[in-house]
């Protein structure tokens, strides 16, 4: 017990100190999570959209699928993105294994699932008039979804964050496919994963302090935009 | 040319048939209403038109080009018109960028938006409400905006779906004078769905009445009134006499009905033997106290059983071998001294006798 | 109620006539000024589009610049475009953190950025094999022979050693203390007193447990089996804590044992025996056989590693703290 308090204890003075290798870690993986999660929205939101809004053969057996997808294993992507990024894999060639490049590109295909299926479902929520509406004042296809992505935009936002809280939270693919190199891919939960394993517990228990409180900070974000939204 | 021809356009949902048929022309400047009865397919129809939904057979001609399925012209066509719902629908942004909208996705510039919505929001009175939250909006008020979001690019046609369906009178009013600006101002042809026959008679130009995915019949609104083509329509256009009898003779457009034992005269070339209902206005019947020489063929004795206020008017129920109800102001029925269980006497004109067939035509 | 009030046909005709000759030519025009606009704008949203999401690219590329080690500021600015190697190395090299020692001075002396990755033996050796990373540092002799055989490897060089040992609870259940390793293990499969817990993660410990279990006359699928054998799956340092949770024996090597041993509850029971030698060695992965692997770095990093300043540093290392050295230089030596 006295071990957790101290080691409670020398992490917050890590945190309130501004120790330059916590601060470090924990702005690598709000960077490298940001951008992941940008890039998927900038992908998923629009092609969402295009599944919601046109009628095809096979519509709910895919939304089905992306929704399978939700819990995908970790490690599974990670695996995945590992055997298509390493140098004897199909995109080897691009030589971006242990990079944060592979940590975002194995991140977003992490979180594309997500991010998918909660803008369809939040754009299901959007009134059918809407689009009615907007086509018949002339907007194209594209014009069309976006009015209704905009109706929905607090849904939207919603799916957002809980693609980022997936992607800064999660660990087994950015152990596999970033290598954990001190200073160059090491975030936030791999440094716990190797801190706990090596006994650093004040520097994992720092790292889970900060990781907690941004979970709970996007918790109450996404419970304020539910809120507004509803 | 038409600026809208519409020919045999039909449309299945499923196994059922929602349009049969249909062929319409409209001239530019003109407002058409179609009216009928809740179902009749009057939502469908605007919707083919507006080229939301694909017809299932038959042609829509646009400006004289085929636009049903051209892919090509599809947005193109969309663009020259607007369709506004009967139900209220705003975006959920400011009424200004309500407005804009159509201007929007058309990529004008923000000078020359912010120009025309200032000048349409005056023009619907909502100048006040200009950076106000559309979802919080009356529906009066929010059907307002959706009109002016249809109008702002001075369409060619627009299209309503019961624009009023929904309001309390004063906004129904507002509306209703808005309608009537647009046509006036811009010229916009309007075609626009009703199911109050009398606002179809206040603004429309041609009345079409649709009823089951058909249309009855086409005309002036004074025409569909007096003359409905069929029993359906006199019905559903609610003319309130209508006497079933048989013609007993023809007499070079001069027919005699006969009415259980009482005789009509109208003008019909209906040949005797047929099976035929009169329609007569109520407003079309006079009452005297006593037998007048006029020049009304039709005249009968008739007793009141029946007198109730509607509006400035007073209507009046009598018996008279088969019942019959007619309309006189206030002042003569004052005048007249009418009250229930009177005898009276009943009078009409042959050519207020409009006579239609058990098939109509 | 039924009233209407029909319009006047006049005024019908007259807004017709009026309105729709201006209006339709100007409407003409202004559809393609729309027209126009719109093939601009949609131009426009692509570049833009494309723009962002090559800006996001380059940033992500971009933003390894690392500032962790506070005492070099300098060369932060500069570090991003430098040149990067990877090194594919042994937990039980690294969670002794004899890496970390070593690191900052080579990036100092040859100008790049070391990457040092962690992993097991046997994945190390597959990530060479992959060409995933330029240079292994492993210690499972075999193994990386074989590794070099099969043309992945230019040739193994070894840099240093150390000794593996038998560690367990205090109060030795088995009662193997002073006994050779075959002897210990001998001793634990016929007993079956206490516990044992393996690394069973393929690395080169595990590999060495192994031959121990030959050695001493066992077939290792027999003895994976009993029920007092425990299958961590984990690194050197996680099993050792979890042999000290579990008060079990494990075999260890030195380094990882004395660089946890203040916060572990298990003594060395078992130190001498031929076959406890662990010796370390680093490979460059063959540029025949996978072409993108930086070969000049690889060979950098083996000179480094075998120059006799950082074999003293080797030797050095861990005197300060734990009162012995964790490794022993041995350049030049071979194999065993």
């Amino acid at each position: 017990m006295t071990e957790i308090w101290q080691g409670f204890v020398k992490a917050i003075e890590l945190i309130v100190s501004l120790d330059p290798e916590v601060m470090d870690v924990a702005w690598r993986s709000l960077r490298i999570s940001a951008a992941s999660t940008i890039l998927a929205s900038l992908i998923c939101i629009p092609i969402g959209g295009l599944i919601h809004f046109r009628s095809f053969r096979g519509k709910r057996i895919l939304i089905n699928i992306i929704q399978t997808f939700y819990s995908f294993p970790t490690v599974a992507i990670g695996l995945l993105v590992f055997l298509m990024i390493s140098r004897a894999g199909p995109l080897g060639f691009l030589g971006i294994l242990f990079t944060p490049t592979a940590m975002i590109l194995g991140q977003m295909v992490l979180i594309t699932p997500i991010l998918l299926g909660l803008t369809i479902s939040a754009l299901s929520g959007v009134d059918k008039a809407i689009r009615d509406t907007s086509i018949s004042l002339g907007a194209t296809e594209f014009q069309a979804i976006w009015a209704i992505i905009k109706e929905a935009r607090y849904a939207v936002m919603a799916a957002v964050t809980m693609g980022f809280g997936r992607a800064i939270s999660e660990v087994g693919c950015a152990l596999m496919v970033g290598g954990n190199i001190r200073g160059f891919t090491r975030i936030m939960t791999t440094a716990i994963a190797l801190e706990t394993t090596r006994g650093e517990l004040e520097l994992a228990i720092a790292l889970g302090i900060i990781l907690i409180s941004l979970a709970l900070i996007i918790n109450v974000a996404l419970n304020i935009i539910q809120q507004r939204y509803t | 040319m038409f600026l809208l021809e519409v020919a045999n356009l039909s449309r299945k949902y499923g196994k059922k048939e929602v349009l049969k048929g249909i062929d319409l022309r409209v001239e530019r400047g003109e407002v058409v209403a179609l009216i009928g009865p809740t179902g009749a397919g009057k939502t469908t129809i605007l919707r083919l038109l507006d080229l939301l939904d694909p017809p299932t057979a038959g042609k829509i001609y646009f400006a004289g080009e085929d636009v049903t399925h051209s892919p090509r012209l599809k947005l193109e066509t969309r663009r020259r018109m607007a369709l506004v719902f009967q139900k209220p629908v705003v975006f959920k942004a400011s009424v200004h960028d309500n407005i804009a909208y159509a201007l929007k996705v058309r990529g004008h510039n923000r000078r020359d938006i912010s120009a025309k919505v200032s000048s349409m929001l005056n023009t619907v009175d909502l100048a006040d409400y200009r950076n106000r939250n559309a979802q919080t909006l009356s529906g009066g008020e929010a059907q307002r905006v959706a009109l002016a979001r249809a109008m702002i690019t001075q369409p060619e046609m627009l299209l309503l779906d019961e624009p009023t369906a929904n309001l309390d009178p004063l906004s129904t009013s507002m509306i209703e004078n808005l309608i009537q600006r647009f046509n006036r101002e811009y010229a916009t042809t309007i075609i626009m769905a009703t199911h109050d026959m009398a606002q179809g008679q206040r603004l429309a130009h041609r009345i079409a009445v649709l009823m089951n995915g058909e249309l009855m019949q086409i005309g002036k609104p004074g025409e569909i009134f007096s003359r409905p083509r069929n029993m359906k329509v006199a019905e559903f256009v609610g003319v309130e006499n209508i006497i079933k009898g048989t013609i007993s003779s023809n007499d070079g457009g001069v027919v005699t009905v006969d009415v259980d034992g009482n005789t009509i005269e109208g003008i019909s070339d209906y040949r005797a033997g047929e099976e035929v209902s009169v329609c007569v206005r109520p407003e079309d019947i006079t009452l005297a106290l006593s037998r007048t020489s006029s020049s009304a063929r039709n005249s009968f004795p008739a007793r009141i059983k029946l007198i109730a206020s509607s509006g400035p008017l007073v209507r009046v129920e009598l018996g008279c071998g088969f019942p019959l109800v007619v309309l006189l102001t206030r002042r003569s029925a004052e005048e007249m001294g009418l009250q229930i269980g009177k005898d009276v006497y009943a009078s009409f004109k042959a050519t207020a006798a409009h006579i239609i067939g058990e098939a109509g035509v | 109620m039924i009233w209407w009030r029909p319009k006047s046909e006049g005024e019908f005709q007259i807004v017709k006539e009026v309105h729709f000759w201006t209006t339709s030519k100007e409407r003409e025009r202004e559809r393609e000024r729309e027209r126009e606009r719109e093939r601009k704008m949609k131009k426009i949203i692509l570049l833009t589009v494309l723009a962002l999401l090559l800006a996001m690219s380059l940033v992500a590329i971009g933003c390894p610049a690392p500032q962790v080690v506070p005492d070099e500021p300098a060369a932060v600015p500069l570090r991003a475009a430098l040149e990067r190697m990877r090194v594919a190395t042994t937990t039980s090299l690294y969670d002794t953190g004899l890496w970390a020692h070593l690191e900052p001075m080579f990036e100092e002396e040859f100008g790049v950025e070391l990457d040092i990755l962690y992993a097991g033996t046997g994945i190390a050796l597959e990530w060479g094999r992959r060409g995933d990373v330029h240079a292994i540092a492993t210690h499972a002799r075999a193994r990386e022979e074989k590794f070099v055989a099969e043309g992945y490897g230019v040739e193994r060089v070894v840099f240093a050693y150390n000794y593996f040992l038998i560690v367990g609870p205090a109060d030795d259940p088995a009662g193997i203390k002073g006994l050779s390793p075959e002897e210990a293990f001998k001793r634990l499969m016929e007993t079956g007193a206490g516990r044992f817990v393996s690394r069973g993660d393929d690395s080169g410990t595990h590999g060495k447990e192994k031959a121990i279990w030959r050695e001493a006359g066992f077939d290792y699928e027999v003895v994976r089996d009993a029920e007092w054998y425990i299958e961590a799956g984990r690194g050197m340092g996680p099993t050792l804590v979890m042999a000290s949770e579990e008060q079990a024996y494990t075999l260890a090597d030195m380094g990882t044992f004395l660089a946890f041993k203040a916060d572990l509850d298990l003594v060395p029971l078992v130190t001498e025996g031929d076959i406890l030698l662990n010796v370390y060695s680093v490979i460059a992965i063959c540029p025949e056989r996978r072409p993108r692997t930086n070969i000049k770095m690889a060979n950098n990093l083996i000179d480094f590693l075998t120059s006799p300043a950082t074999q003293r540093l080797i030797g050095l290392y861990g005197v300060e703290e734990h009162g012995m050295a964790l490794f022993t230089p041995a350049a030049g030596m071979d194999g065993k």
